[in-house]
């Protein structure tokens, strides 16, 4: 079986974090604190000593993937243990906090610790998913041969075009300048080409352009349309051009299609990291709040 | 109209020269129709892609002429109106509208972007393709909420505590945390009335709360044992919040737990090595030894002297008094002077006025309707006070003194002097009528005493011994119930109120001698309450009965 970062070295820090989680559990069980249960208590500065390592090591995970130089053990070990640990720490640091929770700086570092896992589980399952459906999407073409084939099929749409119609030209013209791939970070998490985007920016000017041209392009919001547009269009004579036109646009929009979700993929794998990284950083500016202040007011 | 077309031709190494060319006529035509004013020979172009027409101010007007729009100035337009200095990108050709030079009405400038142009073109329009490319950072963000959380959570707070007005005024501005958002949990309720000032109890940065703050306000509550006897700062930690942690909730300060106690009152006598001899207690419900119950005694100078003495169903007492409960709680009720009367516990056991204990049974108030202290037949309002035994004879020589020499006394067995009416006027009597007279009240007296003593008055109740010698008085023994019965614990009827006084009293009903000990022991109280972890009963810890070793003098403020 294919050894993901979850079943690495037989999951051996599934079982050591799940030992940690079940050793304080049952000490958090046996223990009788002699009063409401709370950080501090001897078990529950035990837990938050554990808890606040254990953040600062699942943190040094961002310089220790940095390190291309020896480093003890392995990245994906390093990685493995990281989802493992950062998981078992929720159950820890509830423990620790003995569930008590107010409008302060220590809850406040308990909900960013939350929101830095969640977006982690979250990390851990595009990393489990998203490489295979990249690899099935690419269909062993890379981005930049993608988008060179796309620049090399709109010269010779154009060209084809320039030999049916002038107005077919300036369709197809248009249909290149509209494909816009890539963009801001909605447009590449939600796997738009661009085209539409295009529409949308100039849709108020295309009305009032409407009125003057015969042509009813609110018919053809994509580029499928304007294919059928084209051949509505074409007349007999020039039928063969016609399908040899469609057929590099539909095989344009095709890789268009590709390139965009290529796009999102990255995207999806990577977003997720604009959470967690600064977050944990805020985790642990409280943490640092959380553990003076505890002492300050000792 | 005048138009000059100005084309840019470049030859190589940077060299740059210009070819001039004029065109007549409004409009001025862009396409790759061989008609067109400005001709571009680039499949990107369209046979006529647009045109641009001057403005009376000065100004072109451009307007594309295909579905596909036209970019000016980078933007992608249908018509727009743009000044000199714009620059309209049509294919690799870049046309730049100018101002017109002096013998032309309108300029443009028409350039050809070579490969190197094109490629960087292309570069600059391009949309990104990663997310790194949005603008989107890690880095800045986390810096920015490290270094907010830490000037907010952190700094601030901190410097409230240094600059106390400040801190203060932290307090007041809403939504700007102050010393108040490191509070980890609420206050007990008795500490709430100062919970905004953080520095009562935390007076010192990195020092835990000494008990120096906690004295402040505590030095008159009652201290924990004696020093002298049992000395707490041996066992370990003993400064206030050893045990009383606060910021638990309302009611977290005082410690309620078995362990408090249990952990140290196991193998008390192997581990003190004999010096202590408390019976070892780990959980009301299943280890804790019968109560010590005290009983009334005295010591051999009279004074009280309580036995403490281990619970037992068969212990007996000697409280001094005489009563007979099962009489008295009659269930058809009593025959009294007053009419005919029930008696309950309550008829006599009356709460005190915090409703833990019961008051003491009064004898003028809960007996006399009954037990009369008459002495004669001849005068029944008359009685002997109650409670002193020399106050009794003195009653009685007085009264009789005043009868016998004031006469009158309707009693065959007196002498004529005593039983004759004194009229107004009649001679004094004679100093041997006096004598008389006197000697049979003394005589009467004493029989009154006696009868009293030793009838149905004061020995119903009491134990009456004779006077030993002639000059002697009659003694009536001491009468003491325990009053408080378990003197270590601190039992309340007021939170028993919900059981009947039969449930632990049961005895009450059918005890016959006062000696019957009606308080019940351990056995009874288990029928409701069991220990810290009972599931079926009330879950009673040893902090619901006993203090911690607390002191009946000393207070915290003088130890």
């Amino acid at each position: 079986m294919h050894d993901s970062i979850l079943t690495y070295a037989r999951s051996r820090y599934l079982w050591i974090a799940l030992a940690l989680t079940l050793a304080s559990l049952i000490a958090y069980i046996a223990y009788d604190p002699g009063g409401p249960p709370n950080g501090g208590t001897w078990l529950g500065y035990t837990l938050g000593t554990i808890g606040a390592a254990l953040i600062v090591w699942l943190m040094l995970f961002g310089m220790r993937k940095r390190s291309y130089r020896n480093s003890p053990g392995t990245l994906r070990g390093w990685l493995s243990a990281h989802i493992y640990l950062g998981t078992s720490l929720i159950l820890i640091v509830l423990l620790h906090s003995g569930f008590q929770f107010g409008w302060n700086i220590h809850t406040l570092a308990f909900v960013l610790m939350l929101v830095v896992i969640f977006s982690g589980f979250f990390g851990v399952y595009v990393y489990l998913r998203y490489p295979n459906l990249m690899t099935r999407n690419r269909d062993s073409a890379t981005r930049v041969a993608m988008l060179d084939e796309v620049a090399e099929i709109d010269q010779n749409a154009l060209a084809l075009a320039d030999g049916i119609d002038p107005k077919i030209h300036a369709v197809v013209l248009r249909s290149i300048q509209n494909t816009k791939l890539g963009g801001g970070v909605w447009t590449q998490l939600r796997a738009r080409d661009g085209s539409d985007i295009a529409l949308d920016s100039l849709h108020g000017a295309l009305a009032e352009r409407d009125k003057r041209t015969e042509m009813k392009t609110t018919e053809m919001p994509t580029m499928f349309a304007m294919v059928d547009f084209l051949a509505g269009r074409a007349t007999d004579k020039q039928g063969e051009a016609m399908r040899s036109l469609i057929d590099l646009i539909s095989r344009k929009k095709g890789l268009a299609t590709k390139v965009a979700r290529d796009m999102q993929y990255q995207a999806m794998m990577e977003i997720w990291l604009y959470i967690h990284v600064p977050l944990s950083f805020a985790l642990l500016a409280a943490l640092t709040a959380h553990i003076v202040s505890s002492f300050f007011y000792w | 109209m005048r138009w000059l077309i100005r084309r840019v031709l470049k030859k190589g190494k940077g060299a740059v020269s210009y070819e001039e060319d004029v065109h007549y006529g409004d409009v001025l035509s862009i396409g790759r129709a061989a008609d067109q004013a400005i001709f571009l020979p680039d499949l990107r172009v369209a046979l006529n892609h647009a045109r641009v027409t001057q403005l009376s101010s000065g100004q072109y007007k451009i307007e594309s002429l295909i579905l596909a729009g036209i970019r000016v100035n980078d933007a992608i337009t249908y018509a727009t109106t743009a000044g000199p200095g714009s620059v309209v990108a049509i294919g690799n050709t870049r046309l730049t509208l100018m101002a017109a030079p002096q013998d032309y009405d309108a300029a443009v400038e028409v350039s050809t972007l070579d490969k190197g142009e094109q490629k960087a073109e292309t570069a600059q329009r391009a949309k990104p393709t990663r997310l790194a490319q949005t603008g989107l950072s890690k880095r800045k963000p986390s810096w920015i909420a490290f270094a907010a959380i830490l000037v907010f959570g952190l700094a601030l707070p901190m410097i409230g505590h240094f600059a106390p007005g400040f801190g203060e005024m932290l307090r007041h501005v809403p939504l700007v945390p102050s010393t108040q958002s490191w509070n980890p949990g609420t206050l007990d309720s008795a500490h709430h009335f100062f919970a905004g000032d953080c520095t009562k109890c935390h007076q010192t940065a990195f020092l835990t709360v000494r008990d120096k703050a906690c004295l402040a306000c505590h030095a008159n509550t009652a201290a924990h044992a004696d020093p002298a006897k049992f000395n707490l700062p041996q066992l370990g930690n003993a400064q206030c919040r050893s045990c009383h942690q606060d910021h638990e909730g309302l009611r977290g300060l005082i410690r309620t737990d078995q362990r408090l106690c249990s952990d140290c009152h196991a193998d008390l006598k192997t581990r003190t090595k004999g010096a202590s001899t408390f019976a070892d207690v780990g959980d009301f419900g299943t280890n804790h030894p019968e109560f010590k119950v005290s009983l009334p005694q005295w010591d051999a100078n009279g004074k009280f002297a309580p036995l403490r003495t281990t619970w037992a169903a068969d212990l007996k007492e000697n409280s001094g008094l005489k009563f007979n409960h099962e009489k008295h709680l009659k269930p058809g009720g009593l025959n009294t002077p007053n009419g005919h009367r029930t008696l309950t516990c309550a008829t006599c056991h009356v709460p005190d006025a915090g409703g833990a204990k019961m008051r003491p049974v009064n004898f003028e108030a809960m007996c006399h309707d009954c037990h009369k202290l008459g002495f004669d037949t001849l005068a029944p309002d008359r009685e002997v006070p109650h409670g002193k035994v020399a106050a009794v004879a003195y009653t009685l020589n007085e009264y009789y003194a005043k009868v016998a020499l004031e006469g009158g006394y309707q009693d065959a067995r007196s002498p004529d002097i005593v039983q004759q009416r004194r009229r107004p006027g009649s001679p004094p009597l004679s100093q041997q009528q006096q004598q008389e007279a006197l000697a049979w009240a003394r005589q009467r007296a004493s029989e009154a005493t006696d009868s009293l003593f030793t009838g149905k008055a004061c020995s119903t109740c009491h134990k009456v011994t004779a006077p030993r010698t002639a000059d002697d008085t009659w003694h009536v023994a001491p009468v003491r119930v325990s009053g408080v019965w378990y003197a270590d614990a601190k039992f309340t009827h007021a939170k028993h109120t919900t059981v009947k006084c039969e449930d632990c009293h049961g005895g009450a009903p059918k005890s016959t001698q006062s000696s019957d000990v009606l308080i019940p022991g351990i056995a009874n109280c288990r029928t409701c309450h069991g220990g810290a972890k009972a599931k079926d009963k009330v879950a009673t810890t040893c902090i619901a009965c006993h203090d911690y070793h607390q002191s009946a003098t000393l207070k915290m403020g003088t130890l």
